[in-house]
């Protein structure tokens, strides 16, 4: 393991760590643009220039391996004043968009030029220009004009999703980063260009024009778009409202795990959230009067679910729980089954559609949760209890964000079947066919709502957090389900998500052990499942189709 | 006057042809080469001061010893006929005339290096070059001259400069465009497809037989201290005769403009580019200087590719300064930030001083930008503008001058 | 792929396969088989873009990187002759402004751009290494030196 020596620092890493991960571990940034710790070595921005003892010239950090003995040092008055001429170089062509471009405020341009530029510049011809507001597939825009030909978009097309879509063409400072014409950037992963482009090049359509960054407060988060649980930030804008027509949340950006989606979140997760603040968002909870559904108080609501509750035999009701909700909300749904002895309790219900597993991240089971159900023990016979409501054999049904009536062949067949159950209990955040049959509905806030965890398919439990507040009346599964065994005269323990956490801990075997602080940023495998790591991407395995 | 080497063949008529190459000692080199240890070979190119003639200079046989002693799989020898410094055509003429001195070179630097495999990368706009070199390469393999543990590709490059960097030519040869690779891994460790490669200059190449034949000492002897043997000086501009001309590598700058038969048009020097458009200017007063490498290294230019072009009194040098610096831009593969972006910048700022429209201070902007920029790319092009970009400016910066409004 | 889809004969594709079997990866025998393309078909459009990438399992993006990158390769169609004339250092000083403005000034077209008959492409162009017969230019695929206005006139006149 080579010992070096990093602004008087000493430091030992392993062998094959280049000088600006080295640097890293000492809290010392070098600037750099074209590096990525993912992608291979370009070499091209020139910026991550710096002094190695008995080298005569500033060298590039990304492509210099830490060597026994090695002195380096960031800060000479060379390399500060090398800096300041890369950035300069940088900038010779750069258009002054800085008014109308997205990248305002996270821009690495901007960042550098205030930390190593601060030249006045001199540049008083023509600027070079390219295309601007290119769209390249549904979710990225491209401003050529912007690019600094750092080629890591290029690279990622290629080593990560092995698609090779993007290319640089021409040369000189023609040079431009573009598709080949007529195609679209069209793979499951577009979106992460957009997070590892240095500059405004690259920006979101989604989130185009929507909110200066400096008003976006994050929060970590888990995406609940399917089994895997890529680790997320949440952006929401609560300062600007008045620029986000009713959206509060601004984007999703992943967040790295090197257990789970290294630095990648797919287009799918990504761009899945509008439905957070879609109109559809059921927001009071609802009683039915006669052929209509009217608000009504969430008290009122609990209050005729527990009486229900009371009323029905055991065996005359069931509960289909989703895959959608959390750890806690389906140990309290659990805990409510237990307490009223409910054994018809399943989560599979047959879905319309079929999806497919992507070659990298996306899962086929577009559920985040399906194994904590599957552990916490609510796997019982969804057709059973479609059937039994079929036969009229069903007083009580309580049905979790699923829609049973969506697109389904058999859809009227669903419907008389849902019309035959005397008291039939609707929860989930947006409205859809299946509410509309209901006694009650009683609204749940959405993931960005609230705290929780789910289980990825690996069995590795991740943390989840509450970015805004609940819409109107909505509140967490377990909030609900708490206040219903309230209602019943069981008293419920918990005020908070990890008060159902530690006793789910303590409850079923699988997650014993487990903790919010043991899980913390990365997440914990429950008992007996193997750590993981993230998948090899598509454009690093063995026979990828596509290099530079 | 110096023996006659490289061009000892050209005005044989069919000195292409391999009847005419043999009838006059072609492939004895080849053949004595045969019974030497490769690493005797290596040794022998060493003691003769061969440096490469391609422009960067570098020792010959140094670089062919640092191909891994332990390597296993393949090593590939890589000739470098992608001729493009302005200024300078004695490749051109090699494969045209002589395109078996080049197939004798490659077989023995193959067997020195222990390479299989040699490419020829040629200029795509040398089609009648090309057309010549496969020909005489077709008639080695009907002879069993190769095929018989080494082989030779001949590929055709489509219109790059910068192709005519070592490892920019392998990435072409590779099938992508001709960017350059950042270093390390040097070519010899990582070269073309990612094995042990040497690039050599096709006149360095043409050497090597003769040094076989007559041995290192007598190749040395024949130059300088430091550089051994002759080379083609291409000398163009304003000269009476211009063309190529074989000397001894101590030859100064002076007497070969005397052997081009002086200067041209006003018949008054004013200066002269010594080693290809890459090469810092020299003034009147500065040519009297040995135009070896370290010759011209001590006096603040390079040899380069040995392409001299002459300046008379009437010639223009900021027009001059314009034209390279609009090759330069051209010719930039934009890979890397500060050529990238300089170059095009500095071309439109010269073009302007040019048109009228300059301004003093844009003549330090340039020199200053030059500066910063030199030494932090990832290949030697940027260096070799950065040669005209300040030289021109330093030495004539009255021309300048009276052409910048304020 | 339609009818006008370009597509190299079975003895052509035995040459690619041949070509790219020179090459440790096959991948090197790109610009071979591009200037192939180009002599069959005229000039190398998108279409024979994505066809030739086909042939050597890049993507089409991969191909017109390499395309857009030198200058012997033309994205449009090109007259039947093509005449670069040099400009750079010793053309310069041996009279190159003055014939390309001759040359201009005959054709009626810029650099660049190609005659209404689409008999001739006109190109300015950096060195072609001939310095010694400056002022000069590349008129397909030979070299024609130590040029002169009348000689100029020869040489354009005797392209059809």
């Amino acid at each position: 393991m080579p010992k070096l020596t990093i602004d008087g620092k000493e430091i030992e890493v392993e062998a094959g760590t280049n000088l600006i991960e080295a640097a890293q571990r000492l809290g010392i940034d070098v600037p750099h643009y074209c590096y990525h710790p993912s992608l291979s070595i370009a070499g091209q921005c020139r910026l991550c220039m710096v002094d190695i003892e008995k080298t005569p010239r500033p060298t590039i950090a990304c492509n210099t391996l830490a060597a026994d003995g090695m002195v380096v040092h960031t800060q000479t008055d060379r390399v500060k004043e090398t800096r300041r001429s890369m950035m300069e170089f940088h900038l010779i062509n750069h258009p002054l968009d800085c008014p109308v471009c997205d990248q305002a405020g996270e821009c690495w341009l901007q960042i550098y030029y205030m930390q190593h530029g601060l030249y006045e510049p001199r540049m008083t011809d023509e600027k070079v220009h390219k295309p601007k507001a290119v769209p390249l597939g549904p979710h990225v825009m491209l401003d050529a004009e912007r690019c600094i030909l750092c080629s890591r978009c290029v690279r990622f097309c290629d080593e990560v999703t092995g698609t090779g879509e993007l290319g640089i063409f021409n040369r000189g400072d023609h040079s431009e980063i573009g598709l080949f014409p007529g195609q679209d950037l069209e793979n499951n992963y577009s979106g992460n260009v957009v997070d590892i482009c240095p500059v405004g090049a690259l920006t979101d359509r989604d989130f185009r024009f929507q909110v200066r960054v400096w008003y976006l407060d994050t929060t970590k988060s888990i995406c609940p778009g399917c089994a895997r649980g890529c680790n997320i930030d949440v952006h929401v804008n609560r300062k600007r409202p008045h620029h986000a027509a009713g959206r509060r949340v601004a984007r999703l950006k992943p967040r790295f795990n090197d257990a789970v989606n290294a630095w990648w979140m797919c287009d799918v997760g990504r761009y899945g959230f509008a439905f957070v603040d879609d109109p559809s968002r059921v927001t009071s909870a609802q009683r039915r009067d006669g052929t209509q559904l009217t608000d009504t108080s969430l008290d009122e609501a609990v209050a005729a679910v527990a009486d229900a509750l009371r009323r029905y035999a055991p065996d005359e009701m069931a509960i289909l729980a989703s895959p959608d909700q959390s750890n806690e909300d389906l140990f309290a749904l659990k805990r409510l089954c237990e307490q009223r002895g409910i054994r018809n309790v399943a989560f599979r219900v047959p879905q319309a559609g079929t999806a497919a597993d992507d070659d990298f991240l996306l899962r086929a089971d577009r559920h985040p949760n399906t194994r904590g159900a599957e552990l916490i023990g609510l796997d019982g016979d969804a057709a059973g209890i479609l059937a039994a409501a079929r036969g009229g054999r069903l007083k009580f049904l309580w049905i979790f964000d699923h829609d049973l009536l969506a697109g389904d062949a058999r859809a009227a067949e669903m419907r008389q079947a849902l019309e035959r159950v005397e008291m039939l209990v609707w929860s989930g955040t947006n409205a859809n066919a299946t509410l509309a049959l209901a006694h009650r509905v009683l609204p749940l806030a959405a993931w960005v709502e609230r705290d929780g965890t789910f289980t990825n398919f690996q069995g590795r439990v991740q943390r989840f957090r509450a970015a805004v507040e609940p819409l109107g009346e909505a509140r967490a599964g377990w909030d609900v389900i708490g206040r219903v065994l309230s209602a019943s005269g069981t008293p419920f323990p918990a005020a908070r998500a990890e008060h159902w956490f530690r006793e789910l801990a303590k409850t079923v075997p699988d997650f014993a052990g487990l903790s919010y602080q043991g899980i913390g940023d990365v997440g914990a495998m429950v008992v007996g499942a193997a750590p993981t790591t993230a998948p090899t991407p598509p454009g690093k395995r063995a026979g990828a189709k596509v290099t530079a | 006057m110096a023996e006659i080497v490289l061009m000892r063949n050209f005005e044989r008529p069919g000195s292409h042809t391999l009847a005419v190459y043999r009838e006059h000692g072609g492939y004895a080199a080849w053949e004595k080469a045969r019974q030497m240890e490769p690493a005797a070979l290596v040794e022998e190119v060493k003691q003769s001061n061969l440096r490469g003639l391609g422009g960067a200079g570098f020792p010959t046989g140094a670089k062919w010893s640092f191909i891994p002693k332990n390597h296993t799989g393949p090593v590939y020898l890589v000739v470098n006929a992608d001729e493009g410094e302005p200024g300078t055509f004695k490749d051109r003429y090699l494969l045209e005339k002589d395109p078996h001195a080049l197939i004798e070179g490659m077989l023995i630097a193959a067997r020195a290096i222990r390479s299989a495999l040699g490419f020829v990368y040629v200029r795509g706009e040398y089609v009648q070059p090309w057309r010549r070199f496969s020909a005489a390469v077709k008639e080695a393999y009907d002879a069993g001259l190769l095929g018989q543990g080494f082989d030779i590709v001949v590929h055709r490059g489509a219109g790059a400069y910068i192709c005519g960097e070592e490892t920019g030519l392998l990435s072409s040869l590779e099938g992508k465009k001709g960017w350059p690779k950042i270093k390390p891994p040097f070519p010899a460790i990582k070269g073309a497809f990612s094995q042990p490669t040497i690039v050599n200059n096709v006149e360095t190449l043409c050497c090597v037989p003769p040094i076989v034949s007559r041995g290192a000492a007598w190749f040395a002897g024949l130059g300088s201290k430091t550089q051994g043997g002759t080379r083609m000086y291409s000398v163009s501009g304003r000269v009476q005769k211009p063309g190529v001309y074989e000397t001894s590598v101590s030859v100064t700058l002076r007497r070969l403009i005397e052997l081009a038969g002086g200067v041209s048009h006003s018949g008054r020097l004013k200066a002269v580019v010594p080693g290809g458009g890459s090469a810092p200017i020299l003034t009147a007063d500065e040519i009297d200087v040995a135009m070896d490498v370290d010759g011209l290294r001590n006096a603040g230019s390079m040899i380069g590719s040995a392409g001299v072009i002459v300046f008379d009194e009437t010639a223009s040098i900021p027009e001059a300064l314009m034209v390279l610096a609009r090759f330069y831009a051209h010719e930039s593969c934009g890979q890397c930030t500060p050529c990238r972006e300089s170059t095009g910048w500095i071309y439109k700022m010269v073009h302007r001083i040019v048109e009228g429209h300059g301004r003093k201070d844009d003549l330090d902007t340039i020199i200053d930008v030059a500066k910063r920029g030199a030494g932090t790319t990832i290949c030697a092009f940027y260096d070799g503008a950065v040669g005209p970009y300040i030289s021109y400016i330093q030495k004539f910066r009255h021309e300048f001058e009276l052409l910048c409004r304020s | 792929m339609t009818a006008s889809a370009p597509q190299f004969s079975a003895e052509q594709l035995a040459e690619v396969r041949r070509l790219q079997g020179l090459y440790p990866d096959r991948r090197g025998a790109l610009l071979p088989v591009l200037h192939m393309a180009q002599d069959t078909f005229g000039y190398v459009s998108l279409e024979v873009e994505e066809y030739v990438a086909g042939l050597f399992g890049l993507s089409a993006a991969h191909v017109h990187e390499v395309v857009t990158f030198y200058t012997l390769f033309f994205q449009q169609p090109k007259g039947r002759h093509v005449v670069a004339v040099c400009h750079n250092l010793s053309c310069h000083l041996a009279g190159a402004p003055e014939i390309l403005a001759h040359v201009k000034a005959r054709l009626g077209i810029e650099p660049g751009e190609t005659t209404e008959d689409g008999r001739i492409t006109f190109q300015a162009v950096e060195c072609l290494c001939a310095c010694e017969a400056a002022p000069m230019a590349q008129i397909d695929d030979r070299y024609e030196l130590n040029l002169t206005r009348e000689k100029v006139d020869q040489l354009l006149e005797a392209l059809r």
